[in-house]
């Protein structure tokens, strides 16, 4: 009980710090001392020591003689006076959360709060920082190894945020990992849910060998045994023989819009090489949106972008948990289709290499394709 | 079955790295009273911010950054002067917004460093007025008549002042924003994540 007034009378405190009343300072400073003393009484033997206090007291004789300068003597010596006060109220106060606020606190208070996610983004800060530290020092001390004079450290003194910004990037993955594997459901992507009895195939293959051509035939194939093929297909566009882009194509009108057009990598979008257009992102939404029971859908395809849930995504989510789709073809380059089979969930997803022989007809032979409502 | 947590793990890593230069580096620098002390931790911010949302361009990440960051500040011993608490929370989130409006293009790290840095010295007016008091914000403001007089800008009204040091630190941030970018691309060649 005594605690929670103590963090209550810490929090009047910081909020008297901003009311602009003579006596506030004063009062805040007595509302510090006594959350101190209901909290955590060693507190105060941290705070008043003589170099913290010089240091307070230097700043706030800067302010006073400032004010001094400006206008006179006793609105100096009250400006640095309540500064003092002000100073010691925010130090008592952080000195309070640094010393009973940790990593096991910060996740209790995310869950209470619903906030899990970030409660582990902060707990895992914590308990990162020593690593992090600790790699520091490795960086530096590798650079000082490798350049053993200060005139070849100079020049290369350059690389050392580069080298250490990657360092972090590796134990971000490494805790993502980690996190993985410990079931932090907070942290990780929510997976997408398909239709229950719903046949998903991933068609994949090699870059350029030929995956839309493959699942245009598909579609042809579909088509002619009295099958509604709804989605989206991709096709690149091409200038001079090399690709500069795509389009989107509705399977169920024709339509067609400009998707993503390839530019410089630091022109490129959300962290791709492409520039999107939202014309294209459209088209794509309203055509996946027209899923209903029987149809196959076809979604060509799915890039990093999707990944993350954005750019198509959230529009296939929609569409995958449609009751009764006789099948789904989605689309993805062979490096993407872990990640794929991770952010879907379904048991049975069968994924063939479309771009080898015969692709087509394994595609239809993967779909189980129940007979036809019309009898086809 | 592994999802991906990166996003998460990055800002979590990104906006710890960024942390803990402030808990280090900035306190030091504040505590020797050294002169655009805000735009040096500014422009460290701005690097872990670009860096983090170039390797994980998802919408959120920075703003959970700059809670790690503030977070951590919040633990300096002795730190929490309210300044630097504000300034890194208004950096984040002035970062993400651009970001996410520019779709984590290169535009938006020179757009959002240029607004972040601008935010500096607006920081520093509001919290001498807090901290210190609306008589110590006159003496000041008075300070920095006095100074630009000696230059040869007598005449000059505080919020002329302040306006002018908002594009100096704006056009930096600009600068900064701009070459974390590419400082944010070498990275990423070097963990082979270049698309």
């Amino acid at each position: 009980m005594s605690r929670r007034l103590g963090w209550l009378l810490a929090t009047l405190a910081v909020i008297s710090i901003f009311v602009g009343r003579p006596l506030a300072p004063w009062v805040g400073f007595g509302l510090a001392l006594a959350a101190a003393l209901a909290v955590d009484r060693q507190v105060l033997g941290v705070v008043f020591r003589f170099g913290l206090l010089l240091v307070i007291l230097f700043s706030s004789a800067v302010a006073g003689a400032a004010v001094v300068w400006s206008s006179d003597w006793s609105s100096g010596v009250q400006v640095a006076a309540a500064m003092v006060l002000r100073l010691l109220v925010l130090v008592i106060i952080t000195t309070l959360l640094a010393r009973n606020i940790d990593a096991e606190a910060i996740l209790r208070a995310g869950e209470k709060l619903g906030m899990d996610r970030l409660g582990l983004t902060l707990g895992l800060a914590l308990n990162v920082m020593p690593q992090l530290v600790e790699a520091t020092r490795h960086v530096v001390m590798a650079w000082r190894v490798r350049r053993r004079s200060v005139h070849a450290r100079a020049p290369s003194v350059l690389q050392l945020p580069e080298v250490l910004l990657a360092h972090v990037a590796r134990i971000a993955d490494e805790a993502a990992a980690a996190a993985a594997l410990r079931g932090h459901a907070a942290l990780l992507q929510r997976p997408v849910a398909v239709a229950a009895a719903t046949p998903v195939v991933v068609a994949t293959g090699r870059p350029g060998g030929g995956k839309t051509t493959a699942v245009d035939d598909l579609i042809e194939d579909l088509r002619s045994r009295g099958r509604r093929v709804v989605g989206i297909l991709q096709p690149g566009t091409f200038h001079d023989g090399r690709k500069v882009g795509f389009r989107v194509r509705d399977l169920s009108t024709g339509e067609e819009a400009e998707l993503a057009r390839m530019v410089t990598r630091e022109e490129g979008e959300h962290g791709t090489r492409f520039q999107f257009s939202d014309e294209g992102f459209d088209l794509a939404r309203r055509a996946i949106a027209r899923s209903r029971a029987d149809d196959v859908l076809v979604v060509d395809e799915l890039g990093p972008l999707e990944l993350r849930g954005q750019g198509h995504m959230p529009a296939v989510e929609r569409a995958l948990a449609v009751p009764g789709l006789a099948g789904v073809v989605i689309v993805v380059r062979s490096q993407l289709v872990p990640a794929l089979l991770a952010a879907l969930e379904v048991d049975d997803a069968v994924v063939i290499d479309v771009t080898a022989a015969g692709g087509t007809a394994r595609l239809l032979r993967a779909l189980r394709l129940r007979p036809h409502p019309s009898g086809r | 079955m592994v999802r991906d947590a990166r996003p998460w793990t990055h800002a979590a890593l990104f906006g710890c790295l960024w942390g803990c230069l402030e808990l280090s580096l900035g306190t030091v620098l504040h505590l020797g009273r050294v002169p655009l002390k805000g735009l040096v931790m500014g422009s460290l911010g701005l690097v872990c911010l670009v860096t983090l949302r170039r390797l994980q361009p998802r919408p959120g990440v920075c703003l959970i950054a700059g809670m790690v960051a503030v977070f951590l500040k919040v633990f300096a011993m002795g730190g929490l002067y309210p300044g630097p608490v504000i300034g890194i929370a208004g950096e984040s989130v002035i970062v993400e917004l651009i970001f996410t409006a520019t779709m984590s293009r290169a535009a938006g790290a020179i757009i959002g460093g240029a607004l972040a840095l601008a935010l500096n010295p607006l920081q520093m007016v509001l919290m001498t007025w807090v901290v210190a008091g609306p008589e110590a914000f006159r003496a000041v403001v008075n300070g920095i008549q006095a100074a630009a007089a000696r230059i040869g800008l007598a005449g000059l009204d505080g919020q002329s002042i302040l306006i002018a040091l908002m594009v100096v630190s704006g056009t930096i941030g600009g600068f900064v924003g701009g070459a974390s970018w590419l400082l944010a691309g070498r990275v990423l060649r070097r963990l082979g994540r270049a698309p």
